[in-house]
């Protein structure tokens, strides 16, 4: 697969804050942002079966001294947003969230449409701080100040990745 | 009947404890041993039902020269059983998956469960990967599970049938105060 620089820039803010632990059910978009943390033996990443799965794990790791990232796609977060709510909320559990923007412009699967609309939603109604940067000059402004922002509340927050972004995902 | 109970089988875990983290599920098991054994290594969860094996396994990831012991229900892993799979790929030496299998949803009603009707955890999880694996009944295979997985490389998952019955303890409403505590003493913990 050929580089995508987005990606690598994702992977390098995180890594710059020292996140060496990721979980990940995997998707087509962040899976380039996982052949850049696959690659690097300094970080180990986790798959789990489900994205819940790993917001407990990520949870139990910054419970031992560590920062974590869940790197997955947008419909994921209904997967998980009871955990979200009742561990990470109600605990003050930091992570950060990296999520692809299925189904939003250029999507092919209309099964992906319904979700789409509403992640935005789903995580003002959690309360979770979330970026959604649609170029690399947006992404190099927020995403580094969006993981500090995640430390320094002690909450989880989210990087939506949108197709202008990424490029999406094809048919 | 059971003649073992959660809350003597946690009183007789807690006894041979040093320096093992424990992470409680929500509901029963926390409140047992936080009335039991309260202790800075606790920790415990009360909310993300099911999430409580991945939370130790996110511990025993972690921290691998501290070994981490799950008190989980029957109820909440049948909702995480994907979590087996991913302990027997991680497979964490430092990692002890316990259940207290009362064989019903003790905190809602006491509902059966299916390990009540057809599903064993045991063999569940020998099927997901992880090849230690005991179920036990009575207090002496009780004391011959807590014997091995104090001193045995894991991952472990050991299946407690205990009787039905809520427990009275009282509920603790800090949990970021207890997430706090527990995360302070393990960093205090010196790497072994």
């Amino acid at each position: 697969m050929a580089e995508q620089s987005w990606a690598k820039h994702v992977a390098d803010v995180l890594r710059r804050n020292d996140i060496r632990l990721y979980a990940t059910v995997p998707d087509y978009i962040v899976s380039h942002v996982l052949d850049v943390l696959w690659a690097d033996p300094g970080v180990r990443v986790v798959t789990t079966t489900r994205e819940e799965e790993a917001v407990g794990l990520l949870s139990g790791a910054w419970l031992a001294g560590h920062r974590g990232a869940l790197l997955m796609q947008n419909s994921g977060l209904g997967n998980c947003t009871n955990a979200l709510a009742s561990l990470n909320m109600a605990s003050m559990i930091p992570m950060v969230l990296v999520m692809s923007h299925r189904g939003d412009l250029g999507e092919f699967n209309p099964a992906q449409v319904p979700m789409g609309r509403a992640v935005t939603h789903i995580l003002d109604a959690l309360g979770i701080r979330w970026i959604r940067p649609t170029s690399i000059a947006e992404l190099e402004q927020q995403t580094d100040g969006l993981v500090k922002l995640c430390y320094v509340s002690a909450q989880p927050v989210a990087i939506v990745l949108p197709s202008e972004l990424t490029g999406g995902k094809r048919g | 009947m059971s003649p073992l109970t959660r809350a003597g089988a946690t009183k007789y875990l807690a006894s041979r404890l040093k320096n093992e983290v424990v992470v409680s599920n929500l509901g029963q098991a926390s409140l047992d041993l936080l009335a039991i054994a309260d202790r800075p290594l606790n920790c415990y969860t009360f909310g993300a039902m099911g999430q409580c094996s991945s939370i130790g396994l996110g511990i025993a990831i972690g921290r691998p020269d501290v070994r981490v012991i799950c008190l989980d229900g029957d109820g909440s892993l049948l909702m995480n059983l994907g979590s087996l799979c991913t302990i027997a790929a991680e497979a964490p030496k430092n990692y002890v998956l316990m259940v207290w299998d009362n064989e019903v949803h003790q905190t809602t009603g006491g509902q059966a469960t299916a390990t009540a009707r057809k599903a064993s955890l045991v063999g569940i999880a020998r099927g997901a990967g992880i090849e230690k694996g005991v179920e036990v009944r009575t207090q002496e295979e009780l004391e011959r599970a807590v014997d091995r997985i104090l001193k045995e490389d894991g991952p472990f998952i050991v299946v407690v049938k205990i009787d039905k019955g809520p427990s009275t303890a009282p509920f603790d409403q800090d949990l970021i105060g207890q997430a706090s505590r527990f995360r302070k003493a393990l960093a205090a913990l010196p790497a072994a």
